[in-house]
């Protein structure tokens, strides 16, 4: 980051600047996005496949606009940039990842699904389960 | 710094530190810290995402609308569209900035307004279509995420129209001053981030909202 120039239009982060790039990651990212919201639209395959389609078209487009729009690249002047944005990404999926597991796992153990038989049809079941003391308020 | 263990030191002529000014990358420095300061909020983004995958769950539609009834993803790739353009807009502005021509950036500037305008306008309708249908964050958990997150990723875009306007007045006022340059390589960093979080939003909270 070190810099001596006196003509801040000189600074290596003003000269990162590139229409040509930016228009190249314009296109791109609206035709990927495109592409998924016409699979997504026309349900063109499985949940499933439109799950990680769409996924790995997402991650396509936020590598190709962190690369294109924000320069995360490592040269002398982005070297820091791009150092802490590879830090955040694992706090960033640890967030998400570890609540989303740990509620999915709370869900499925205390809530009864509106899918699911009613508790009395699903008490054999559970037969081999202890069973909770009845709590005031609690509903059966 | 290089005294030897030996060497006798008079306290009153010792200076600690150096106050004086080397060269320092003061645009550099500034907006690394700027930069950061997105990462941090990128987080408070995490916290919402991480929000949504868990009040997305069916339990959470508390009998309410559910994510089919509220999304339309072809309308959705419109507010893409504008987005995308605006920030397009904004890299054009930067691209006039790196050869000096300030025409150029005010344009940049303006055109990122007007499409940033537009998006702001598409995301406002579709709330408010919603509402008038009686589809309010209050009706359901994840009726409450899905507003919390459109509106927030929202109010980043009204902050970044008005940092432009303001951006707008100080390039004409003070033209291509360090400050000036730096506060727009800073935009330039907010508003493109901002395209970035569009796609998790997007991808995730509509497409993927439509398939489940």
């Amino acid at each position: 980051m070190t810099h001596g120039a006196d003509n801040p239009l000189e600074h290596p982060e003003v000269q990162l600047a590139n229409g040509r790039s930016y228009l190249l990651v314009y296109l791109f990212s609206c035709a990927l996005l495109g592409a998924a919201t016409w699979l997504v639209t026309r349900q063109a395959m499985t949940p499933i496949g439109l799950f990680l389609l769409t996924t790995a078209l997402a991650g396509v487009v936020v590598v190709a606009q962190g690369v294109f729009l924000l320069h995360m690249e490592f040269s002398e002047t982005q070297r820091w940039h791009t150092v802490s944005l590879v830090l955040f990404i694992p706090l960033f999926i640890l967030t998400i990842g570890l609540s989303a597991w740990m509620f999915h796992g709370l869900y499925r153990r205390t809530m009864l699904m509106p899918e699911m038989p009613a508790p009395a049809a699903a008490a054999p079941a559970a037969a081999g389960m202890p069973s909770m003391p009845a709590m005031p308020g609690m509903q059966r | 710094m290089s005294a030897s263990a030996s060497e006798i030191i008079d306290p009153a002529k010792v200076h600690l530190w150096d106050r004086g000014h080397h060269g320092h990358d003061v645009i550099g420095t500034r907006t690394f810290g700027f930069w950061l300061y997105m990462l941090s909020d990128a987080m408070i983004y995490a916290a919402l995402f991480a929000s949504y995958g868990v009040l997305s769950h069916v339990m959470n539609m508390a009998g309410g609308p559910m994510p089919g009834d509220v999304i339309r993803p072809g309308y959705a790739f419109g507010e893409t569209l504008a987005l995308f353009t605006s920030v397009l807009a904004y890299g054009y502005a930067m691209a006039a900035l790196r050869q000096g021509r300030a025409g150029g950036v005010a344009g940049g500037l303006l055109g990122a307004m007007i499409f940033g305008a537009v998006f702001l306008g598409l995301v406002g309708k579709d709330i408010g279509d919603l509402f008038a249908q009686g589809i309010t964050p209050e009706r359901s958990g994840y009726l409450s995420i899905f507003f919390t997150l459109v509106i927030y990723h929202a109010l980043h875009i009204v902050v970044g129209l008005l940092w432009m306007l303001v951006m707008l007045v100080q390039l004409v006022r003070e033209g291509f001053t360090g400050n000036v340059v730096y506060r727009l390589v800073n935009l330039k960093l907010f508003w493109h981030f901002q395209a970035v979080v569009w796609v998790f939003v997007f991808v995730f909270v509509y497409l993927q909202g439509v398939i489940a």
